[in-house]
């Protein structure tokens, strides 16, 4: 079973991250997104089209290419199998979870802001 | 006519100043907060003007203790009860706000403790209670309605004390800074405090357990003031004092690796 993407929280989360100063990794909207479709498509072949479904409203094809490239395929997150195809490694796996984990911090934070923020 | 009564009766007029004082300095910083935590602010107020308005008739009721009219005595008790009864009533509309940020599920759930308060009145009333027993220090009421002390236990009080504690445990479960950490937890231990010991208060049947509970119904007043205006030394002591300062505009001037090498000749 697939789990969906949403873009809007990956959006919010990675803000979050910037403004912690963390602009890499968790704080980038495009690792995120790259990440999530990756890691939701495990053991299966992710096409690039399916990328940029999610990407193209806000990333141009080259700087996503280039992303899979320099930091997925070079630090060994992804394998390319075929011409626009690719698939999530171990470390791969690993990431992907941290970047949950990321997801999770983010909402447990921002809960606790609010409440702080309803205190008087 | 003794004079443990007497003090029992300042205790009470302690409790009731402090918390109007409390209720009033929170009101007049209405300005200061935004509006996602002004309803939790006049909950607060109103928590403590029922606290105040429980212990003015409780003051009299002392008095006339002291000065030998049960009729004023009874009086005075069954005017207490009515504020606080609904002291619940603020204190859930506080914490389910807090937690869910919803007014509407927050009222409603209060609202349910107004029929709690409400039902809790009702057998009071209509069962009567036992009393006065005047002795040295107190003077007591045995309430005359197990449904009614049932109610009070489950209804008014088990049910936000466990609120009060939850929201604790979120509080303390979550990394945050100090300041932001004692101003949270603070005001909710102070609030328990209050709260609890006015339960012990109100059902006690021993006069010296009513005696420290109100002592310690006005620790917790005092404690919720702290909690809001921290003095300087505490804040120091804590680390949570938040200092005032400049930013220094001319940073840029600096230049850090001209600063390293002199410092490095200087050795």
């Amino acid at each position: 079973m697939s789990e969906d993407i949403d873009v809007k929280l990956e959006q919010e989360v990675a803000v979050f991250y910037q403004s912690l100063g963390i602009h890499q990794g968790p704080g980038d909207i495009q690792y995120r997104i790259i990440l999530r479709v990756l890691g939701r498509n495990e053991g299966r072949i992710t096409e690039f089209a399916e990328i940029r479904k999610y990407t193209d409203p806000f990333a141009d094809k080259g700087s996503i290419g280039s992303k899979m490239k320099t930091v997925f395929q070079l630090e060994g997150l992804a394998e390319k199998v075929k011409r626009g195809g690719y698939i999530i490694t171990d470390k791969g796996v690993m990431a992907s979870n941290f970047l949950k984990d990321s997801t999770t911090f983010y909402k447990k934070n921002k809960r606790m802001g609010e409440i702080i923020e309803r205190m008087p | 006519m003794s004079a443990g009564l007497l003090l029992n009766a300042t205790i009470c007029f302690a409790i009731t100043i402090s918390s109007f004082a409390f209720a009033w300095v929170l009101a007049r910083s209405e300005e200061e907060h935004s509006e996602k935590s002004k309803p939790t602010l006049w909950s607060l107020i109103v928590l403590w003007s029922l606290v105040g308005l429980t212990y003015l008739p409780t003051t009299i009721r002392m008095l006339a203790a002291y000065q030998g009219m049960p009729a004023l005595d009874l009086m005075m008790y069954n005017l207490a009860a009515i504020p606080f009864s609904f002291v619940s009533v603020p204190l859930v509309f506080f914490i389910m706000y807090v937690i869910v940020g919803d007014k509407k599920i927050s009222a409603y759930t209060s609202l349910l403790f107004v029929f709690f308060g409400v039902a809790y009145l009702t057998f009071l009333y209509t069962k009567g209670v036992i009393g006065p027993e005047v002795s040295t220090f107190s003077s007591l009421f045995v309430i005359n309605s197990d449904i009614a002390i049932n109610i009070y236990l489950m209804g008014l009080f088990v049910i936000p004390t466990a609120m009060i504690i939850g929201l604790l445990f979120l509080i303390f479960l979550q990394r945050m800074p100090k300041r932001l950490r004692y101003r949270t937890a603070l005001p909710l231990v102070a609030i328990s405090f209050v709260f609890d010991f006015m339960l012990t208060d109100m059902i006690t049947l021993v006069d010296v357990m009513q005696l420290a509970a109100r002592i310690f119904v006005l620790i917790g007043t005092v404690l919720a003031f702290l909690a809001y205006f921290p003095p300087l030394t505490l804040q120091e002591k804590l680390g949570i004092k938040k200092y005032s300062y400049q930013l220094c505009e001319h940073q840029e001037d600096i230049d850090y690796d001209d600063l390293e090498e002199e410092e490095i000749i200087d050795v």
